[in-house]
C-alpha cells in the first residue's frame, strides 16, 4: 500500500515539473530531500490550506444563511416599511432606521471617548513611560481585552447606570451610559494596534527631531502621530467595529426602546441589541426583519474590513 | 538608544503588525468579522441552548427514570412541568411536597408562558404552567385549561413618591405617554421615568390587555428583560413606575423596597385580587394535553389541594380555590 503511494507520488513528482515549468525549481528543491520528507510537507500543506480555507467556507456560509433567511425582508416586508423609522414588529411595522440611528449614536459617542483614551494610553507606553511603567499598563491592557462583555454589560448597569442617572435624573439608560462602557471595551483594540503603529516608525525620526531641538511633545504630535495616522485610523476603524458589533453589554445598559432618543440619557435601543432581545420570542416575519438587521450589520462590518484593507495598502506604498 | 526602535527598516505596517502581535491583531479583526447578529447571538443561542440542553438532559432523566420505574411498577413514575417563570414558585414548592407525599419526581422548568404550551403540545412535558390564558392559535391545540391561582399585577414606583393612587386611565396615559409629570397626577413636579418589560413578558401581556384597553405603549419607555430588573430599577428612581407581579412586591431576598400603588382607590391585596375587586389581576394556569391522567393527574390535584393553598400564599398568589369563597 505505501509503496503503491510512494510510487504514485513519484510520478506526480516526475510529471509535474514538465507541465509547470514556472515552479520546477521549488519542486525540484523539494525533491532533494527524501520521499517521505516530501510526502509530509505535501500533507501539512493542504492541512493548513484546508485550516485557512475554512474560515472563507464559514464566512460564505454565514452569509448566504443569514441572506437567506432575510431573503422576505424584500418580498413580503417591503424595502420602504423596512427603512422606516417605527419598530413595532407586533404592529407590522419593521422600520430599522431608528436602531441604526442607536447604534451610530451609540458608536460615535464611544469613539469620541475611546479614542483619545485609546490613542493617549499607546502614545504613553511607546513615547513616554519607562520599561517598569509599562509593564505595569501593558498586562492591563490586555486584560481589559480579555473581560467578557456581560462583565462590561453588568458593570455598566450596576455602577455607571446609578452615576448617570443622579446626573441626568433619569433612569440611567440610554446612549450615555452605553458611551462609557464601550468607550472601555474599545479602550484596548485602539491601543494595542496603535502601540504596533507607532513601534513601526522608524527610530530615525525621532531622532532626527529631537536633533531639530524638538521637544518630546513637539516630536509626538508633528512627527510620530501624523507618521502613524494611517495605522491609527486602522485602529480606529477596527475599534468601530468592535462598538457596533458589542451586543450583550449593550442590551443592559441602554434601555431598550426603539425611538429616536429625546436626549442622550433616554432610552434607546440598537440594531444588535434589538436582535438579542426579540430573537428569543420573535417568529415569522418579524424573525425575518431580525435577519435582515443581520444583513445590514454584515454589510457594515463587511465595509469596514474593507476601509482597514485599503488603509494597510495606501501604508504600504507610504 | 531604545532597542525597541533598533529595526529600523520597518516600514511595513501590517506586516510588522501581524508579526509582533499576532494575537491581539487577530483578535481585534475578530470583534469586527463575524457580522453583529453572529456576534451578538451566541449570547442569546447559547442560553436559549443551555436552556434546551438542560431541558433534554432533563428529559433523558426522565426517560431513564421512567424506564427503571416501568420495570417495577409498570406505571410512569416522573413528571415534567414547563412553563412560566411567575409560576415557577407554586409549581416548585408542589413539586418537592409532592415527591415526598408520593415518592414520584417533578421536574420544574421555567421557560416563559408560550415555551411551556409548545413543549406540552409536542409531548415534550406532561405540564405547562402559564401565566395567561391560550390565544386562539393554541385553543386549536386540545390543551385542557386548569386554573391554579390568581395573582395581581401591581404597579410600584419608589418609595420617596407621594402619589398613592392612580386610575385605570391614568394609568393607561402615564403608559401611553400622555401624562408625562407626576404633577398632573397629584405628585411632585418631576419627569415620569416609564419602566416596561419586553414582549415576550406574560405580565407585559397582561398588563396591556386590562389596563392599556388597545392604545400603544409609550415607545419611549426603557424596556427591561426581567422582574427583578424592573424592581430594582424603579426603587433606585424617584420618578421610575413600573408593573411587577404582585408576589414580588415584598422580596425577601431584594435589599431595597418599592411601594405599590392602589389603583380605582383599591389597593393590591389577597383578598381584593381574589374578589375581582382590584382592576389588575389575571389568572394562572396549568395546561395539560387532553385529561390529565395517572402523576400528572395527581400532582394538579396536589397543587389545587389545602395542603398547597398556604403555599401559594406565601410565594404571593392567592390559591384559586378560594376563588369560591369570595364568589366569582
Amino acid at each position: 500500500m505505501a509503496s503503491e503511494n510512494l510510487n504514485a507520488a513519484e510520478q506526480a513528482e516526475v510529471e509535474q515539473p514538465a507541465a509547470a515549468e514556472s515552479a520546477a525549481p521549488r519542486k525540484r528543491d523539494l525533491a532533494l530531500v527524501s520521499r517521505s520528507t516530501y510526502m509530509k510537507e505535501k500533507a501539512l500543506q493542504y492541512l493548513f490550506f484546508a485550516c485557512a480555507f475554512l474560515a472563507v467556507v464559514t464566512v460564505v456560509l454565514i452569509f448566504a444563511f443569514t441572506m437567506m433567511q432575510a431573503a422576505p425582508v424584500f418580498t413580503d416586508i417591503g424595502l420602504a416599511n423596512f427603512f422606516s423609522l417605527t419598530w413595532a414588529p407586533t404592529e407590522g411595522h419593521y422600520g430599522i432606521l431608528s436602531l441604526a440611528a442607536g447604534t451610530a449614536l451609540v458608536t460615535v459617542g464611544a469613539l469620541v471617548l475611546g479614542v483619545p483614551l485609546g490613542v493617549g494610553t499607546a502614545v504613553y507606553l511607546t513615547e513616554i513611560a519607562s520599561a517598569r511603567v509599562r509593564a505595569l499598563i501593558s498586562p492591563a491592557v490586555d486584560l481589559l481585552a480579555g473581560i467578557p462583555s456581560i462583565i462590561y454589560g453588568f458593570f455598566g448597569m450596576v455602577i455607571i447606570r446609578p452615576f448617570v442617572a443622579e446626573i441626568t435624573g433619569g433612569l440611567g439608560f440610554g446612549a450615555l451610559t452605553a458611551w462609557f462602557v464601550l468607550a472601555i471595551m474599545i479602550v484596548p483594540t485602539i491601543t494595542t494596534l496603535t502601540i504596533d503603529a507607532l513601534n513601526s516608525i522608524p527610530m530615525g525620526i525621532r531622532e532626527a527631531s529631537f536633533a531639530m531641538g524638538a521637544t518630546k511633545w513637539q516630536t509626538i504630535y508633528k512627527v510620530v502621530l501624523p507618521a502613524a495616522k494611517f495605522g491609527i485610523v486602522d485602529a480606529v476603524v477596527l475599534g468601530m467595529g468592535r462598538a457596533i458589533g458589542e451586543t450583550m453589554a449593550v442590551l443592559m445598559v441602554v434601555g431598550n426602546a426603539p425611538v429616536i432618543p429625546e436626549s442622550i440619557s433616554s432610552p434607546v435601543s440598537t440594531l444588535t441589541s434589538q436582535i438579542a432581545l426579540d430573537m428569543s420570542y420573535s417568529s415569522g416575519l418579524h424573525r425575518t426583519a431580525l435577519f435582515g438587521m443581520g444583513v445590514v450589520l454584515f454589510i457594515v462590518s463587511a465595509s469596514l474590513v474593507g476601509v482597514v484593507r485599503l488603509l494597510s495598502k495606501m501604508r504600504k506604498k507610504g | 538608544m531604545r532597542p525597541r526602535f533598533s529595526s529600523t527598516a520597518r516600514r511595513d505596517g501590517s506586516l510588522s503588525v501581524r508579526r509582533k502581535r499576532p494575537a491581539s491583531y487577530e483578535e481585534a479583526r475578530g470583534h469586527i468579522a463575524p457580522c453583529a447578529s453572529i456576534g451578538g447571538r451566541p449570547g442569546i443561542a447559547l442560553s436559549r441552548r443551555a436552556t434546551r440542553l438542560s431541558l433534554t438532559a432533563a428529559l433523558s432523566l426522565v426517560t431513564t427514570l421512567s424506564l427503571t420505574a416501568c420495570s417495577t411498577s409498570g406505571s410512569t413514575s416522573s413528571i415534567t412541568v414547563a412553563g412560566s417563570t411567575t409560576c415557577l414558585p407554586i409549581a416548585e414548592q408542589a413539586a418537592e411536597l409532592f415527591k415526598e407525599e408520593t415518592g414520584t419526581g417533578v421536574l420544574v422548568s421555567g421557560l416563559g408562558s408560550s415555551a411551556g404550551i409548545e413543549a406540552v403540545s409536542n409531548g415534550t412535558a406532561e405540564i405547562a404552567t402559564s401565566s395567561r390564558g391560550l390565544n386562539e392559535q393554541e385553543q386549536s391545540l386540545g390543551l385542557t385549561t386548569i386554573p391554579v391561582a390568581h395573582d395581581g399585577i401591581a404597579v410600584i414606583v419608589n418609595t420617596a413618591n407621594p402619589v398613592k393612587n392612580l386610575t385605570v386611565e391614568q394609568l393607561r396615559d402615564i403608559y401611553a405617554g400622555k401624562i408625562t409629570n407626576w404633577s398632573e397626577v397629584g405628585g411632585e413636579d418631576i419627569a415620569i421615568q416609564l419602566v416596561n418589560r419586553d414582549e415576550a413578558s406574560g405580565t407585559r401581556e397582561a398588563f396591556k390587555s386590562i389596563v392599556m384597553d388597545g392604545a400603544p405603549f409609550d415607545r419611549r419607555a426603557a424596556v427591561l428583560s426581567g422582574t427583578g430588573q424592573v424592581r430594582d430599577v424603579v426603587s433606585r428612581s424617584r420618578g421610575a413606575i413600573g408593573y411587577i407581579s404582585m408576589g414580588f412586591v415584598e422580596s425577601k431576598y431584594a435589599t431595597t423596597s418599592v411601594a405599590a400603588l392602589s389603583v380605582n382607590d383599591v389597593a393590591p391585596s389577597e383578598e381584593t385580587i381574589a374578589t375581582g375587586e382590584y382592576p389588575i389581576s389575571r389568572d394562572l394556569y396549568f395546561f395539560t394535553k387532553g385529561e390529565p391522567t395517572g402523576a400528572a393527574d395527581e400532582y394538579i390535584d396536589y397543587v389545587l389541594s389545602d395542603e398547597m393553598a398556604p403555599q401559594i400564599r406565601e410565594a404571593g398568589f392567592i390559591p384559586a380555590g378560594s376563588n369560591e369563597k369570595g364568589g366569582e
